[in-house]
């Protein structure tokens, strides 16, 4: 048989290991390179606003000298030591009043025009990033519109901070991607040990060793129902195959006393010139013990069937006292031959196969006939106890040992051994009584004392609605 | 009455053939269902029988084929496999009867006569006769030489049931279902015992003796000739 082979458990779990951690990871630097960008930001504007106040400060402090000559001076020197800041200062008249030597603003560092808004960032004309604000001056002078100031600073070290910070993010991503596959791969291969473990011990297993089970102490928690249903399906078939075997071995020893008979005997006879009255006789015997025979393959095909529940009994209502009257009626001849003192009383209905439950209850009814001795009695008690009902049939005749009762009900069963078939009786029939009792949910049971053995055949009662 | 049977195992087929030939039959034999479904659409039959597992085709397709034909003989088939599938698939292809081989022979032909009497619609007598014995179905009363006889009920459902069937042998299983309607094969010699009774009523004080054994088949009533 081939499966359909799905990916390994085991590159499954890596796979997934590695995929949610590099996920994880990949969330969590996206995240930070997002708070990193904001603080960036956030610093830059609290720089330029600090700037602008002090350019504020000495463009007011510029006109109260003068007409401001002195603005670039003090700018200058307040902006000494600030790496990629710029300044542009604009007077009320528009005219340029400051702009430092690598200012980079927007259309060639024109001023802004009325409406006009500077935008948030910017690139330059040495592809480099600005970000920048607009603010105005006021002079001081009454009537005198203020100064208009812009400020920028470059974002080159931001960009190159944000660049190698996010190449060293996928680096980790990667690696972490790596790591923790490797380490899924261990703690799946790890996890899967006891699954191997199962595998090993199952492979084992073979029609000879059906008794072998898996042990279920060192299999974790989650394998442990597999295990069960594993150990019980092997419950199963070993029943299954032992039935089978003694099945099989069961023909064989049956059929072998009869069939070798029936040999000897037709070969006597052949080999010398005989009498027609002779040859009638033997093929007489001969079809006798034929039919004995396959009456015996019909029984044993009925039990097989049975043990692998196709026998399926059909479910009418059966009043079982009519039908062992009439069954009496057939044995009558029998009884009264060996004057056997019969006594019949009970009522009861049940569910079931009617003739299926006339062979269970003939079966029991022809069994005792056979073993009570004449003179003997036969007692038949048809009780409603509870939910079920049951058939009770005891007969006088020797007590059967103890140790016999439970294998009455087993197919070919014989109390004495070394008694041989006396002609009738197939020894199936208590085995085929108990295999219609058990498709029909009922029990048999059998006990022996003083003298008088009672079979019991135990059914469902029919349920009154 | 002419009787086909189709069957494809050499034995079998050859000794079905003798014994429903001594029975009085005229039979044709076919070894496989092509034969088997050509004789029985081109010549008359009264009945065939048909083994199930047949090479070239199955014995359920020549049941088909003389169905479909409008041939309405009765068909009795014979199966190895005694399962229901088997049985309820026969019988809705509209067979009349079967048997599970193996089987015994006088319940063939017990079962072949019963399925040819369906047919023909005999007038039923009122009173059934073998040599001086007689048997009033109405009155329930049996009588030999003039002499009554009480038997049981279950008696006189016996002896009506060989009358009826007087000259053929009836194996124990079929007297054990007919009349006591037990379907399974008892293991105990109760009929024996029931015709040895039966027998001591109605043969034992005259002649000439009309039940008789056929030792490993079953009983027959039959005035000697």
């Amino acid at each position: 048989m081939m499966l359909r082979r799905g990916k390994s458990l085991t590159a499954r779990l890596t796979l997934l290991f590695a995929i949610v951690s590099s996920c994880v990871l990949l969330i969590l630097g996206l995240v930070i390179a997002e708070l990193v960008e904001r603080h960036f930001e956030d610093m830059d504007l609290e720089l330029l606003e600090g700037k602008l106040e002090l350019i504020q400060h000495a463009v007011l402090s510029a006109r109260t000298e003068g007409n401001f000559d002195n603005l670039p001076a003090q700018l200058d020197a307040a902006l000494v030591g600030h790496h990629g800041l710029a300044v542009g200062v604009w007077g009320p008249d528009g005219k340029r009043l400051f702009l430092s030597e690598e200012a980079e603003f927007p259309e060639n560092n024109a001023p802004l025009k009325p409406g006009q808004v500077l935008p948030k960032t910017w690139k330059g004309h040495d592809e480099q990033h600005y970000r920048g604000i607009s603010g105005q001056a006021p002079t001081g002078v009454q009537g005198e519109p203020p100064a208009m100031v812009l400020l920028s600073t470059s974002l080159t070290h931001h960009d190159h901070f944000m660049q190698s910070f996010r190449l060293t993010m996928w680096a980790v991503v990667s690696l972490a991607a790596l790591v923790s596959g490797f380490l899924g791969w261990i703690a799946a291969s790890r996890g899967l040990a006891p699954l191997r473990n199962i595998v090993r011990r199952a492979s084992d297993i073979t029609a000879n060793s059906l008794d072998q089970r898996i042990e279920a102490g060192e299999i974790p928690l989650e394998l442990a129902e597999v295990v069960s249903t594993l150990n019980d399906m092997l419950g199963r078939l070993k029943e299954s195959f032992d039935r089978l075997s003694d099945f099989s071995s069961d023909i064989a020893h049956e059929l072998r006393t009869p069939v070798s008979n029936l040999l000897t005997q037709t070969q006597v006879m052949l080999s010398k010139v005989r009498s027609i009255d002779e040859y009638q006789d033997v093929l007489a015997s001969n079809s006798e013990e034929l039919e004995r025979l396959s009456r015996t393959i019909a029984d044993m095909l009925f039990l097989a069937k049975a043990d692998n529940h196709l026998i399926v009994p059909t479910q009418e209502p059966v009043d079982l006292e009519a039908e062992i009257s009439s069954m009496l009626e057939f044995y009558e001849p029998l009884i009264e031959e060996k004057q056997l003192q019969l006594t019949f009383h009970g009522h009861a209905e049940v569910d079931g196969d009617r003739l299926m439950l006339r062979r269970a209850v003939g079966n029991l009814l022809s069994n005792a006939i056979r073993h009570t001795p004449e003179h003997g009695f036969i007692n038949i008690a048809l009780e409603l106890d509870g939910e079920k009902v049951s058939i009770r049939i005891k007969n006088s005749g020797e007590t059967i040992p103890s140790e016999h009762l439970p294998r009455l009900f087993d197919r070919f069963y014989r109390v004495d051994s070394s008694r041989q078939r006396t002609g009738e009786g197939s020894g199936l029939g208590l085995a085929i009584t108990k295999s219609i009792a058990l498709a029909h949910n009922g029990s048999v049971s059998v006990s022996s004392t003083d003298g008088a053995t009672s079979f019991s055949l135990r059914l469902p009662a029919r349920r009154s609605f | 009455m002419r009787i086909l049977v189709v069957e494809d195992e050499p034995k079998t087929g050859d000794y079905l053939k003798q014994g429903l030939a001594e029975a009085g039959f005229m039979v044709d034999l076919a070894r496989d269902g092509l034969d088997g479904l050509h004789l029985a659409l081109t010549e008359a039959y009264d009945l065939a029988v048909l083994d199930v597992m047949l090479p070239g085709i199955e014995g359920w397709q020549v049941l088909q084929g003389i169905r479909k034909a409008g041939k309405d003989m009765p068909v009795l088939f014979l199966t190895a496999r005694d399962s229901v599938d088997d049985r309820v698939k026969g019988l809705e292809l509209g067979a009349d009867d079967y048997l599970v081989k193996p089987f015994a022979f006088s319940e063939l032909l017990a079962r072949v006569r019963t399925l040819l009497r369906r047919g023909s619609k005999t007038k039923e007598a009122d009173v059934l006769r073998a040599a001086d014995l007689e048997l009033d179905l109405m009155r329930r009363r049996v009588t030999r030489g003039g002499k009554k006889i009480d038997l049981t009920s279950k008696e006189f459902s016996l002896l009506e049931l060989l009358l009826r069937r007087q000259g053929e042998v009836l194996p124990r299983s079929l007297i054990a279902s007919q009349v006591w309607d037990m379907n399974f094969d008892s293991d105990t010699n109760v009929i024996e015992v029931a015709i040895r009774r039966l027998r001591a009523k109605v043969d034992d004080s005259f002649e000439p003796k009309l039940i008789h054994t056929a030792r490993g088949m079953g009983y027959v009533l039959e005035a000697a000739e």
